[in-house]
């Protein structure tokens, strides 16, 4: 019996993945239900600092429901401000508005199949999203570039690299990705982020939307989690081959969408394994069968597999540290 | 969650048997999430025996189907005969499966009139699994709770008000059930649940919308918030529920006290059961869920410190919080070396949460603590009964155990209580890995030689000192009891006060540990001398920590 079923698996492809787009209550929609979109076409524009105003209802039915845009338009206390509706009581409604600084853009070419104010946009896009583990920050698309290195903290950053996405394979921190930001690369892909590092990019991201100006998005796509490690061997082929064509980066679920189909893909050896714990972590081999229950060390017994790793060595490892990609 | 365990309540619907499958074998299957365990278990000798067991990622997608070939595979090549006495011998025969399902979290959304509403709706959510984000009428934030309650991962929104309402309250209501309704136009399909005065108000929420009314959330028993909560939470053959059956089941059988403390991915259980007061009657039932408590999550910096301050293995507080988001990440994955010792840390924080949120059920201690779960199961068997004593101070006299095959959960999905309590009677010294008596005595002094022991169980009677603020062990195997006396100087709380105890004490993989340590445990405030002191009393009980 193959053991490779036991194996975590990581998917590596979804094709035409559907996609949310999160909405604030403010937020003033642009698309249209069921309408096609390109990479940068305007959805929606982003409500910054939301405040709540009451204003007189008409009492129609029509316009009262929740979510309904409702225009600017005078009143006894003054000119109530265009926003959107979050709910009517006793003649009165509450309407979020603020100003609108900040554009939410289509992350790859699609179509728009559902709009919910206030809440999301659903987009089923074309071609195939790469899944990885979180994205930070918001939805954005670029031409991918793959930079060289295994990251000794010294990241080849340059400017030639503006509108890009790039891929940091190695070592990335808060301040790599702050300075890749300030160069105008339009996002980042990265094996691993510490959590304090995710935590200095999101408030370093909350700083720059005090300001006054507009924001272009700097999505930052996590693929694997939180502990160093270097770019698994399958994806490395996968990004390689995407390299120099147009990626969106999504958060939910957080992907790299690109218009290939998945086919056109490299797809990796259904026995390859990745060590993604313990001693051998970050090293990669063919599984060459399950070896059993075995004490680890600490004192627990767990099941165990033969993995025949790339440098020609065997290695006993736990079940639970292999991960294997489809 | 408190009631008498009726059948028809307490567990999922146990899959129907395959016409050709032997009736002398099953495979049991707990699906959690984080690992998925299975177990052959087979009538040997006129009672059921486990055969094999195994535990694998739950990502690993075939592996339920694969699991039970793998444990067949298992049973054949260790015992040819054995596996053809029970039909087992041809490759592809596959027995009936009897499988639990860990149910995902769910979240719910907690607007209620005023603060004192908020704590309690949130405190019955949590009770049936929820996890909840609250608010109230004090404090209200309509964008905020418009934000939150319309996330694609809410599953549920609580409108309440006190039982009757406040003068005040009554004011609020209409504004909260705007709003409501406002967030039901913007998420329809998601139930709506109200509380209380809002009960009344269902009309005013858009057509289609799913609102159920209870109006008074514990006044009667088909209308309880609780077991309403519990049961929209709870999936087919939901493992929580099922444990709660089996839980009641084991307090039949065996004719103890007993509490159940679960913890896993998802969340966390705690019941305790008695026997019923007559013969015949069923056993008595209390389960409340803590959401909060799950395993490895580090929600603040408080949750950090926590898991810090049980930390045995120096890291940087970084480096901690990295590892323990990695754990959440794939909990299957790095449990060896101190990948142990963490998740003995965090096991520690997760239990202290859980008996934390359930103050519900406490009480004295009752005659056997039983371990399930996942989250045990990633570290020894002696280590374990060392993470519940640190966890859980409570004076006392218990017995530990450990449901290591997993077994608890799918046993108690089956449907008909008189064959539940045959197999989980039968099958309990195989289920059941008895890990020993502990003992914790409260009012010692530390440093001081407190007492004396003597256990006549073997050969020759053995005498120990007891110290203070030390752990005493005793090595009693499993399968072996002793007659204890325990003399202190001192009245001490066992329990019950007294300066004379006497006591049969079970043994088990730790053995007898009478526990001298302080009642709650102080630990030294510096990191390195608290973590020679935690070093010091795992060497004790898990003694290959370091190899």
């Amino acid at each position: 019996m193959s053991g490779s079923p036991f194996v975590a698996v990581r998917p590596l492809f979804v094709a035409a993945p559907r996609v949310r787009i999160p909405l604030l209550p403010g937020d003033r929609i642009v698309a249209i239900a069921g309408a096609s979109v390109v990479a940068g076409d305007l959805l929606a524009e982003r409500v910054r600092d939301p405040r709540l105003v009451e204003s007189d209802g008409d009492g129609s039915p029509a316009t009262a429901r929740p979510g309904a845009w409702i225009a600017a338009e005078p009143g006894r206390h003054g000119t109530s401000p265009a926003g959107e509706l979050l709910f009517e009581h006793g003649g009165r409604r509450r309407i979020a508005t603020g100003p609108h600084p900040d554009l939410v853009a289509a992350p790859a070419a699609g179509r728009v199949v559902a709009i919910h104010p206030g809440v999301e946009l659903v987009l089923q896009l074309e071609g195939t999203g790469i899944p990885g583990a979180e994205l930070l920050g918001d939805p954005g698309h670029g031409r991918l570039t793959l930079l060289p290195g295994d990251g000794d903290g010294r990241i080849p950053l340059e400017v030639a690299h503006a509108g890009a996405i790039v891929v940091l394979p190695g070592r990335a921190d808060a301040e790599t990705l702050t300075r890749a930001r300030a160069m105008g690369i339009a996002g980042a892909v990265v094996p691993a982020l510490a959590e304090r590092d995710r935590r200095d990019v999101v408030a370093s991201e909350a700083r720059q939307r005090a300001g006054l100006h507009r924001l272009a998005p700097f999505p930052v796509l996590i693929l694997d989690g939180y502990v160093r490690r270097s770019l698994a061997g399958p994806m490395r082929e996968i990004l390689s081959l995407l390299a120099g064509s147009e990626v969106g980066l999504v958060a939910d679920p957080p992907m790299l969408v690109t218009a290939m189909a998945a086919r056109n893909l490299p797809h990796p050896d259904p026995n390859r394994v990745r060590v993604r714990g313990g001693p051998e972590t970050g090293r990669e081999g063919r599984f060459a069968g399950l070896a059993g229950p075995r004490r680890l060390a600490g004192g627990i017994v767990a099941e165990t597999a033969r993995v025949e790793l790339d440098d020609g060595w065997e290695a006993v490892v736990p079940v639970g540290d292999l991960e294997r990609f489809s | 969650m408190t009631d008498a365990a009726a059948p028809a309540r307490e567990a999922g619907v146990a899959p129907k048997r395959p016409a050709h499958a032997r009736p002398d074998v099953f495979i049991t299957i707990d699906r959690g999430t984080a690992t998925s365990a299975a177990a052959v278990v087979a009538r040997v000798e006129r009672r059921w025996r486990l055969l094999a067991a195994a535990a694998v990622p739950a990502l690993a997608e075939p592996a339920s189907a694969a699991l039970p070939g793998l444990l067949l595979d298992r049973v054949r090549a260790a015992d040819p005969a054995l596996a053809g006495d029970l039909g087992l011998d041809a490759t592809g025969q596959m027995p009936a499966l009897i499988e639990a399902v860990g149910s995902p979290p769910a979240q719910v959304v907690v607007l209620a009139a005023s603060e004192a509403v908020r704590r309690r709706l949130e405190a019955d959510a949590s009770a049936a699994g929820w996890r909840s984000i609250g608010t109230s009428a004090e404090r209200l934030d309509p964008l905020e709770i418009t934000r939150l309650a319309t996330r694609p991962n809410v599953a549920a929104l609580i409108v309440g008000t006190g039982d009757p309402p406040s003068a005040d309250e009554r004011e609020l209501v209409g504004e909260l059930v705007a709003l409501a309704s406002g967030v039901a136009e913007r998420r329809p399909g998601m139930p709506i649940i109200l509380v209380g005065a809002t009960a009344a108000l269902a009309s005013a929420f858009p057509l289609g919308a799913e609102v159920i009314a209870v109006p008074r959330p514990h006044g009667e028993a088909e209308a309880d918030l609780r077991a309403l909560l519990a049961a929209r939470r709870a999936g087919h053959a939901d493992a929580r529920h099922a444990l709660v059956a089996a839980t009641a089941t084991l307090a039949d059988v065996l004719d103890l006290r007993i509490e159940l403390l679960e913890v896993g991915m998802s969340g966390a259980l705690r019941a305790r059961a008695e026997p019923g007061e007559e013969p015949g009657a069923p056993a008595r039932i209390a389960a409340m869920e803590a959401p909060s408590a799950v395993f490895g999550l580090v929600d603040d910096d408080a949750a950090l410190d926590r898991v810090e301050a049980w930390a045995s293995v120096a890291m940087d507080r970084a480096r901690l919080r990295d590892r323990l988001a990695e754990l959440r990440l794939a909990p299957w994955a790095d449990m060896a070396g101190d990948g142990a010792l963490l998740r003995g840390a965090a096991l520690r924080v997760a239990v202290e949460r859980l008996i934390a949120s359930t103050p519900e059920l406490d009480g004295p201690a009752p005659d056997l603590v039983v371990l399930a779960g996942g989250a045990w199961s990633s570290i020894p068997p002696p280590a374990a009964l060392l993470v519940l004593a640190d966890a859980v101070r409570r004076p006392g006299i218990v017995q530990v155990a450990l449901d290591s095959a997993r077994l608890l959960a799918p046993l108690g999905t089956i449907e008909d209580g008189a064959e539940r309590a045959r197999v989980i009677g039968e099958l309990v010294p195989d289920a059941l890995v008895p890990l020993g008596t502990l003992v914790i005595a409260r009012g010692v002094r530390p440093g001081r030689q407190a007492g004396q022991l003597r256990l006549a169980g073997g050969e020759a009677p053995m005498d120990l000192p007891l110290a203070g603020g030390r752990l005493a062990l005793v090595d009693l195997p499993p399968g072996q009891a002793a007659a204890v006396e325990i003399g202190f100087r001192a009245p001490i709380d066992l329990g019950v006060r007294g300066k004379r105890f006497a006591l049969r004490a079970t043994g088990g993989l730790a053995g007898l540990v009478v526990d001298m340590r302080d009642v709650p445990l102080r630990l030294p405030e510096r990191a390195d001398a608290r973590r020679d002191v935690l070093g010091s009393w795992e060497a004790a009980l898990w003694p290959d920590r370091d190899r």
